[in-house]
C-alpha cells in the first residue's frame, strides 16, 4: 500500500515538474507567472496528514532545487517546503470545515504560496542569492498571488481527484 | 499510542528539516556531487525543454505580445503599417526564417568584429518566480561552450554564460538585476558601469563626473581581461535619459538595450575574440530616412470659349 502511494504521487510529481520545467516556464507570463508544480504541492499537502504532506514539501522541494531555473543552493526550497507543507496540513488536517470547503482550502494554498515566496526571498537573501529590486519583488509576490488564485480553483478538482486515487480516500470537496 | 505515533511524526519532520540544512550546507561548501546532480537533471531537462519550447512557441508568441500591448502602442502601429506590406511580398512566413534571420544579424556582427561564435537555440527561459533573469540554450560543453563567455544576439550584447553542462548551457541575461558590464561611449570613449534592472532598460554609471553624455550615445562592451567574461566591442544600448543630480559624485543614465529579450530565438556565444579591438566598428548604422518623392502637377486652365464675331 505504501509503495503503491509513493509511486503514484512520485510520478505524478515528477509529470506535473516537467510540464512546469517544459511549458509553463518558457510562456515567459506577465508578474511572475504561476507555478503549478507549488499549487499542487501546496494542495497535496492540505489534502495529506502532516507527515505525509512534510514528506512530500520535502520531496517536491528537491525537484525544484534541482530546477534549472532555481538560483539558491540545493536545500533552499526544500527547507521552505518541509515547513510550509507541514503548517498548511497542520491547520487544515482533521478540520472537516476547511478542507471540505473548496474557497478555504483555495484561500489556503494562495496565502501559503505567498508566504513561500516571501519566504524564498527573505531566507535568499541570507544565503546570498541575487534578488531583483524591492519593486519587481513585489511586483512578483502580488502578481503571483492573483495568479494562483485564478489557476488553482481550475487544478483543485484534479487534484483531489489524483489525491483520491493514491490514497483511496474519498474526499467531497 | 497515539502519542507514540505523533512523536514518530515530529521525528520525521525533524529529520526532514535536518536533512535540507545538511544540502544548504554541503551546496554552500560546493560539494561536488551536488553540482553533479543539478547538471544531471539539467541534461535530463534539456529534451522536453526543447520540445516544449517548439510546442509553446505560438502561445508565447500571443502571451508576449499581449504583455507589451500597452508600452509599445506607436511601434504597434508602426509595425502595423510594415506588416500590411511585408505581408504582400512574404505570405507564409515561417518560424524557422525568423530564426534564419537572427542567425545572419549575428553572424554579420561576429563577422565584422571577427568573433569566433557558436551558435545555438534558446531552449528554455528561466521562471521569474526565481528573481533571476536566465535562458536555457541548446549547445554545451560539447560545443566548445565554457564558463563566462559572452553570449550576443543580431543587435549585441544578450548575457553572460552562467553555468554550462554537457549539451545546454545557463546564461545571465543583461537585465538580471546582479548584471554588470563595465562599458565605453562610442566616439568620446568615456568609460562606466551598466547594471541591469530586471528590465529592458538598464542603469548606467559614469566613474568620470566631468563626462558629457547625452541622449542617442551608444553604448559598447569596455572588454574584460582576456576576453572572459565580455569581449570587448560589442554593442550594449543606447541612452535613453540622463540624469544630472547637482552635487552628484558620479554622473547616471538610464540605457535601453538594444537586445530585444522578449523574442530570443537564436544567440552565439562567442568562443574566441580577435586579437585586436573592434573599437567603434561594431556601432549600429543610425536608420537612413527613405526620401519621398514629391510630385508637383502643374495645372494650365484652359481658354473659355469666346463668342465669335461674324
Amino acid at each position: 500500500m505504501l509503495i503503491r502511494r509513493f509511486s503514484i504521487t512520485s510520478a505524478i510529481f515528477l509529470i506535473v515538474f516537467i510540464l512546469q520545467e517544459a511549458f509553463v516556464n518558457q510562456l515567459n507570463l506577465p508578474a511572475g507567472g504561476f507555478s503549478i508544480f507549488l499549487i499542487l504541492t501546496l494542495l497535496w499537502s492540505a489534502l495529506s496528514t502532516p507527515v505525509v504532506a512534510a514528506a512530500v514539501g520535502f520531496g517536491a522541494g528537491i525537484l525544484l532545487d534541482l530546477s534549472p531555473s532555481t538560483d539558491g543552493p540545493l536545500g533552499h526550497w526544500t527547507l521552505i517546503l518541509v515547513l510550509l507543507s507541514y503548517g498548511i496540513s497542520f491547520f487544515s488536517y482533521g478540520d472537516e470545515n476547511m478542507r471540505g470547503n473548496p474557497l478555504s482550502l483555495i484561500f489556503m494554498v494562495v496565502m501559503a504560496q505567498f508566504f513561500a515566496l516571501i519566504f524564498y526571498v527573505s531566507s535568499g537573501f541570507l544565503l546570498g542569492v541575487s534578488a531583483t529590486g524591492f519593486v519587481q519583488t513585489m511586483v512578483t509576490l502580488i502578481g503571483s498571488s492573483i495568479w494562483a488564485l485564478v489557476i488553482t480553483p481550475l487544478l483543485l478538482p484534479a487534484v483531489v481527484w489524483l489525491h483520491d486515487l493514491a490514497f483511496d480516500s474519498r474526499l467531497h470537496i | 499510542m497515539r502519542n507514540g505515533g505523533e512523536n514518530r511524526g515530529r521525528l520525521l519532520v525533524v529529520i526532514l528539516i535536518v536533512s535540507a540544512l545538511f544540502l544548504i550546507t554541503l551546496d554552500l561548501r560546493g560539494v561536488s556531487v551536488i553540482s553533479g546532480l543539478r547538471s544531471g537533471t539539467h541534461t535530463a531537462l534539456a529534451p522536453f525543454q526543447r520540445a516544449g519550447s517548439v510546442i509553446i512557441l505560438p502561445v508565447k508568441n500571443f502571451v508576449n505580445d499581449v504583455t507589451h500591448l500597452g508600452r509599445t502602442h506607436s511601434q504597434i502601429d508602426d509595425l502595423r503599417k510594415q506588416n500590411q506590406k511585408l505581408r504582400e511580398e512574404l505570405i507564409s512566413r515561417k518560424n524557422q526564417d525568423g530564426q534564419i534571420a537572427q542567425l545572419k544579424s549575428i553572424l554579420d556582427l561576429a563577422g565584422k568584429a571577427t568573433f569566433k561564435v557558436v551558435n545555438a537555440k534558446v531552449i528554455s527561459q528561466g521562471s521569474s518566480l526565481a528573481f533571476t533573469r536566465t535562458i536555457t540554450i541548446d549547445a554545451g560543453t560539447s560545443n566548445g561552450i565554457k564558463k563566462n563567455m559572452t553570449v550576443i544576439s543580431g543587435y549585441g550584447l544578450v548575457g553572460v554564460v552562467k553555468e554550462v553542462f554537457a549539451n545546454s548551457a545557463l546564461v545571465m541575461l543583461a537585465t538580471d538585476p546582479s548584471f554588470k558590464v563595465g562599458v565605453r561611449i562610442a566616439g568620446s570613449q568615456q568609460i562606466g558601469i551598466l547594471a541591469g534592472l530586471g528590465s529592458i532598460n538598464a542603469n548606467l554609471q559614469l566613474l568620470d563626473n566631468q563626462t558629457t553624455i547625452k541622449v542617442g550615445d551608444i553604448l559598447l562592451a569596455r572588454g574584460s581581461i582576456n576576453n572572459q567574461p565580455f569581449v570587448p566591442g560589442v554593442p550594449v544600448g543606447r541612452v535613453t535619459s540622463v540624469s544630472n543630480a547637482a552635487g552628484a559624485v558620479t554622473q547616471s543614465a538610464s540605457v535601453r538595450y538594444f537586445t530585444n529579450f522578449g523574442a530570443l530565438g537564436v544567440v552565439s556565444v562567442v568562443v574566441q575574440a580577435p586579437s585586436a579591438d573592434p573599437r567603434d566598428s561594431l556601432v549600429p548604422a543610425k536608420p537612413v530616412p527613405t526620401p519621398v518623392p514629391t510630385v508637383t502637377i502643374f495645372v494650365t486652365p484652359t481658354p473659355s470659349p469666346s463668342p465669335t464675331t461674324n
